[in-house]
């Protein structure tokens, strides 16, 4: 059908099918800034405004529009600078976004300001009520929204004339947020609008000498992704594209032993169909780790078996994406059903078992005859004689729940052949080095011919660390020789992608009169689904973050007795995988309610229970002398830990000293069923894999003085560019705006592992900083040589020059700028390219360290909980970037918040999952946020040239037992098992009445 | 998936499209369902130039045009509290945009926080060919049938009702688990309906006897056990909300 629609002012006339929605018709026409997010009006990435409504554009089909108009992202704002041209620049909206740290992954932003907007214009003072209000059909996975509902308070207050562009980060206010060691921070209840998007800095020295590390700079990619620029994988024309579909197994255990594709291959617009018969069968792990991959390799790209509910059958390549449906449903398949293992208790040593395929490769403790994907068993110290020392023995069984990563973004890949025949991979990952050589044999494909490119990417948190759909596009480009585009439905996401892996865990903890820890045993039974990807390297790490933190006190601190032991298996579900955090907020709920146990069945202060047997300064990291991810363990010691000072300050923030024993405080006013309670939980992480994760990035100069940074280190919407770059501008003193950062494409860039483990601002930081070390050697022979040359002074040598202000400066003063010392370098004499590259391996992994608190209500006769305040206090070592690092704390805690209330994958005894959309699978909404308050504590790491640390996971590891530990605050229901639903919490307070009766 | 898209110009001509045995056709309201993925294929008659999206107040009562959308609903003067929480609640704003009255009653489910509050409000529909008046709690469990050929034009709700709105989730703006609304008379009739649960709100309570409404209640949801919660639980906290839904209501 022939519809009429005005897009952006423009009147076009389209041709239609009656089913297709407005997203897919704005797309095909190259309108990218409206995302693809899901299919049912849940997630708003595709927001735009139809006749000056916001609607979403998956739901709205575009024959529903005929005849009306319609604004995209692209009709608002500018560049500032285009050349000879002047334009209005940013819409004051977008101007706000870009300040205000409102951009992480940018892949909900267009909405978001089309939806302020919309506000802003039938409403130019709204309350920040009003704004999460109509801010609640956008869904973001990255920001937690503080800094999006500041934002456009912000934008309000310009567009009324009442604030300036800029005031966000900058100026008096800024100062004032940082503040010395060993002062109390006020609370900022009354605090402006503006200072909002700010976090609390308790800073150390060093930083004051320092022009652009430890400031809140702009991310560099926020303009293009406030304008909805073309800068994600899907948001590309290629001629002749074609659209790929996977047929998916209904069932959770069969062999397939009949599959007749050709109905298939015979509709007209169908270009290939795939089955296990079609392509090599090469066996492999879609973990997107080094190598070697730290797990078995159990998995094909087709198989003639399937092992869960969503296991790939075939692939299709067709004209359109609905073609490629039909395909799907023409294809036959028997399948002989096998018995299934849904329940991860019933695994070990079953006699059904999942993986029997001859090709299996083990790596290390691995049995598929015991459908055992790892096996892990860690001994420090003598646990049994540190229980025999123990004047009380606490034991408790506990479980966490299977939750996704639910990134905005879905998976999705374009690939396609280039001039010379080389396969060009581009594609939303975290891991684009580990894809190119993971996809190699797959594909059939020597590592060079392969090219793997990372454009913007819109989240991961994990999902995307996992080379999970790339040689889908891969085959079925090699069938038929033509560009193939996959995008993951957000059903998919839910069927057929990774998650957290569940666990079943039992702690024993030894503990003496006093409160001194004397041993800690934990065993943990984790579910890897029907592969074992991670599954080894994930598990590890529950024992070697969270087990790590309390080590005893008195002789027990000098020499620790732990135990953890871990069995992780295989069952007929959807496989586990990475997922922020990586096995450590596992660990830490049980810890964290453990702790909360023992404190409170011995009388003692929780807080200084704690204290008492964390681990300190000084002290060795107690798994580093046992275990380090199947590899040879390295002593490590740890040289930073702000933990006590974290706690000082959270205390504050939440005002634990006043409500934690006020009963009259915990009663609610004319509500006798309402009380409220506050709970706390320390953490730890790690930064980087040690001897293991390596990033390079090499920097050159142009002409003008400015610099390209070239990194393989991945920016998934983190900001990693920025704060690499802001190293790098510091290093060679130049404002970050000189900084061209690109990351990632194994072509141009040097190799680094990618966007995991936290290791980024450490590993590929220090890799700039020294790429960045020998620009600026470079820069001082040249200016030197340029000073002597013009000989207007005593000899100056390069050492002795400054570089600041885009200027190289002698000792005398006199300087030449960076534009004459690119000029003079490529074109006037001695000519060379100045430029540097670094790479970088750490030999320790310095743990961040936290302090998390909840405050919450809990209703005593429903169980139903809300979650009032979020305080975290964090040592991250020193913070590049505070607006960016607080955006990680603010948006992890979200994540955790989700994991602790409303978060859960459930299946049914035939594999089935319950959740397969955002309406049933919950996360959190901007109407629905608690307060959130974030504070950095600053240590100078050591091993790092800016004393950092890592920040991006440990914000997912203390929320869910801080919340448990609030709950039994406010009500004494004691949980072992999250989500906190109402009717778990109903549950653990009827048992409490019971024991009453 | 959709094969022919109708946008009529009157009511006449859309009845005759929604006349037909074959294809399957659908009446289409703001899109927010039938723009959703599905492996039916069907026929839309797209109600939005019929002019059915105003909202009067007549009387003491409120007439919703049935393509009002849930968002002009909550411009309405005097829209009682809990109905606008209930509103709230049912949708996020760009949802509240295209998503209209009669759409959401259509298409709701036991967990719609708007079809419980108009369930207990004893919401009255006017459909097309005739006229003919039909009351919600007839229409919910029979959709299919009586919605056969047929239109909703509009919604009558009571404006000078007491409404209770209450409900119990994992998060504030989650699908309730259990929700209860209870509409209050002036002449002492009360209305208790339980939501959270099935495939439609259900009327547990009409009348102005208060005896023995909390075992009917509870009785009403004996059954009630599915994925998300279980029976015993959803029985205890149903009466729970009845009781602070008729302590607000008083």
């Amino acid at each position: 059908m022939k519809i009429n629609l005005s897009i952006n002012g423009i009147n076009k006339e389209f041709k239609t099918s009656p089913g297709d929605s407005l997203l897919k018709t704005l797309r095909s026409e190259g309108y990218f800034g409206v995302k693809h997010g899901c299919e049912t009006g849940e997630c708003g990435a595709c927001t735009i405004l139809l006749d000056g409504k916001l609607v979403n554009g998956c739901l709205t089909s575009a024959a529903q529009a005929n005849g009306k108009s319609i604004e995209t992202i692209e009709a608002v704002g500018e560049h500032p600078e285009q050349g000879w041209k002047s334009t209005d620049g940013l819409h004051p909206i977008q101007q706000s976004f870009v300040e205000s740290g409102a951009i992480q992954c940018g892949f909900c932003t267009p909405g978001m300001v089309l939806v302020a907007k919309e506000l802003l214009a039938r409403n130019p003072d709204p309350t920040e009520e009003e704004v999460r209000d109509v801010l609640s059909g956008v869904l973001c996975r990255c920001t937690g929204y503080v800094k999006p509902v500041q934002a456009i308070l912000h934008a309000a207050a310009v567009l009324r004339g009442e604030a300036q562009p800029g005031e966000m980060i900058s100026g008096e206010i800024w100062s004032q947020l940082f503040t010395a060691p060993e002062t109390d921070i006020p609370s900022d209840g009354d605090a402006p609008t503006a200072v909002r998007v700010l976090p609390k800095v308790v800073i150390v020295p060093e930083t004051e000498k320092w022009k652009t590390v430890g400031k809140s700079e702009p991310k560099l990619d926020a303009v293009k992704l406030v304008q909805g620029k073309p800068a994600f994988t899907a948001d590309i024309e290629k001629r002749d594209m074609l659209y790929a579909k996977v047929l998916y197994s209904p069932v959770a255990h069969a062999n397939i032993t009949e599959i007749d594709a050709s109905k298939a291959r015979a509709l007209e617009g169908v270009a290939a169909v795939l089955t296990h018969k079609d392509i090599p069968r090469v066996v492999y792990s879609t973990a997107g780790q080094s190598d070697p991959i730290p797990g078995p390799l159990d998995m094909f790209s087709l198989d003639n078996k399937v092992r869960y509910v969503g296991d790939r059958v075939a692939f299709v390549a067709a004209e359109t994406a609905e073609i490629a449906e039909q395909a799907l449903k023409l294809i036959e398949v028997e399948y002989e059903e096998l018995p299934a293992i849904i329940d991860l208790g019933d695994a070990l040593d079953n006699e059904i078992k999942i993986h029997d395929e001859p090709e299996f490769v083990d790596f290390a403790d691995s049995d598929a005859s015991r459908n055992l994907a790892a096996e892990i068993r860690i001994d420090i110290g003598d646990v049994e004689a540190g229980f025999a020392e123990a004047d009380h023995i606490f034991e408790g069984e506990y479980e966490v729940p299977k939750v996704q990563q639910a990134h905005i973004e879905p998976h999705v890949v374009v690939t396609y052949w280039d001039e010379d025949d080389r396969m060009v991979i581009r594609t939303s990952t975290q891991v684009p080095f580990h894809a190119r050589r993971i996809l190699a044999p797959v594909l059939g494909l020597p590592i060079k011919r392969i090219r793997v490119v990372k454009p913007r990417i819109g989240g991961g948190f994990g999902n995307k660390q996992e080379v999970l759909i790339e040689d889908v596009a891969g085959h079925l480009t090699i069938a038929t020789g033509r560009p193939v585009l996959f995008e993951y439905t957000r059903e998919e996401e839910f069927t057929a992608s990774r998650a957290r892996h569940p666990m079943r865990i039992k702690l024993k903890t030894g503990v003496k009169n006093d409160g001194t820890i004397t041993a800690n045993a934990m065993y943990a039974l984790s579910n890897t689904g029907a592969y074992g990807c991670h599954a080894l390297t994930v598990t590890g790490n529950t024992g070697h973050k969270a087990m790590a933190m309390y080590v005893g006190d008195g002789k027990y601190r000098e020499k620790p007795n732990i135990q953890f032991n871990a069995d992780i298996v295989y069952t007929n579900t959807m496989p586990a995988g990475a997922y922020r955090g990586y096995g450590v907020p596992q660990g830490y709920w049980p810890v964290e309610r453990q702790m909360e146990r023992i404190a409170h069945k011995l009388g003692l202060d929780p807080i200084e229970f704690r204290l008492k047997n964390a681990l300190r300064e000084g002290e060795l990291q107690p798994f580093s002398t046992a275990w380090s991810e199947g590899r040879e363990p390295s002593p490590e010691t740890i040289e930073t830990n702000g933990l006590e000072e974290c706690v000082r300050q959270g205390k504050a923030a939440i005002g634990w000293d006043q409500k934690y024993s006020d009963e009259n405080w915990q009663i609610v006013p004319d509500k006798p069923w309402l009380r409220k309670g506050v709970g706390v939980a320390m953490v730890m992480q790690g930064t980087a894999i040690p001897y293991l994760d390596m990033g390079g990035a090499s920097i050159k100069m142009n002409d003008d003085g400015s610099f390209n940074v070239l990194v393989g280190a991945t920016d998934l919407g983190t900001g990693s560019d920025t704060v690499l770059g802001q190293m790098a501008a510091e290093v060679l003193g130049v404002p970050l705006e000189d900084m061209l950062v690109y990351s990632s494409d194994t072509d141009f860039t040097p190799f680094d592992v990618g966007a995991y483990a936290s290791s980024t601002t450490y590993i590929s930081g220090a890799a700039v900083v020294k790429a960045a070390q020998q620009v600026a050697e470079r820069i001082m022979v040249r200016a030197a040589m340029i000073l002597n040359d013009k000989g207007e002074g005593l000899e100056v040598e390069p050492g002795e020059i400054l570089l600041a202000d885009r200027k190289a400066t002698s000792l005398d003063g006199r300087s030449v700028s960076f534009n004459e010392i690119g000029h003079h370098s490529l074109h006037h004499s001695n000519q060379e390219q100045i430029m540097g590259i670094g790479s970088y391996v750490s030999p320790v992994a310095p743990p961040p360290f936290g302090a998390q608190f909840a405050e919450v209500t809990v209703d005593i006769e429903t169980g139903a909980i809300t979650v009032d305040k979020l305080v975290m206090a964090v040592d991250s070592g020193i913070i590049v970037n505070p607006v960016t690092a607080s955006g990680q704390i603010e948006g992890g805690m979200v994540q955790a918040l989700g994991y602790a209330v409303s978060e859960e994958m459930v299946y049914n005894e035939k594999g089935e999952l319950r959740e397969k959309d955002l309406r049933d699978y919950h996360i959190f909404h901007s109407h629905e946020m608690p307060e959130m308050e974030t504070i950095f504590v600053e240590t100078f790491e050591p091993s790092h040239p800016f004393g950092v640390k890592a920040v991006a996971e440990i914000p997912m590891d203390g929320v869910a037992p801080a919340v448990a530990n609030a709950i039994m605050h406010a009500s004494g229901a004691d949980l072992s098992e999250i989500p906190a639903t109402p009717e778990r919490v109903w549950r653990a307070l009827n048992i409490i009445s019971l024991g009453n009766e | 998936m959709i094969k022919e898209y109708y946008r009529p110009e009157t009511i006449e001509e859309a009845l005759e499209l929604l006349a037909r045995e074959t294809p399957l056709t659908r009446p289409m309201a703001g899109g927010t369902e039938l723009n959703s993925p599905s492996n039916d294929q069907f026929d839309v008659v797209d109600l939005q130039s019929l002019g059915l999206d105003k909202i009067e107040l007549k009387g003491s009562n409120i007439k919703i045009g049935a393509m009002a959308t849930l968002q002009d609903l909550l411009s309405v003067s005097d829209l009682p509290s809990a109905l606008s929480e209930a509103i709230h609640h049912e949708a996020t704003y760009n949802l509240r945009q295209s998503a209209t009255a009669a759409g959401t009653l259509v298409s709701a489910t036991g967990r719609s926080a708007f079809a419980t509050a108009l369930l207990a409000l004893d919401a009255q529909l006017v459909m097309m060919p005739n006229e003919e008046k039909l009351a919600l709690g007839e229409l919910l469990p029979l959709r299919s049938e009586l919605l056969k050929g047929k239109l909703i034009t509009e919604i009558l709700i009571p404006g000078n009702v007491k409404l209770a709105y209450q409900y119990v989730s994992r998060s504030p703006a989650d699908l309730p688990i259990v929700c209860v609304a209870v509409a209050a008379w002036s002449s002492g009739r009360t209305r208790i309906v339980l939501g959270g649960y099935g495939t439609a709100p259900i009327m547990v309570v009409d009348g102005k006897d208060e005896n023995d409404v909390l075992s009917a209640v509870g009785h009403a949801y004996m059954q009630a056990e599915d994925e998300w919660a279980s029976a015993e639980y959803r029985v205890e906290i149903a009466k729970t909300l009845t009781k602070r839904c008729l302590y607000l209501v008083k």
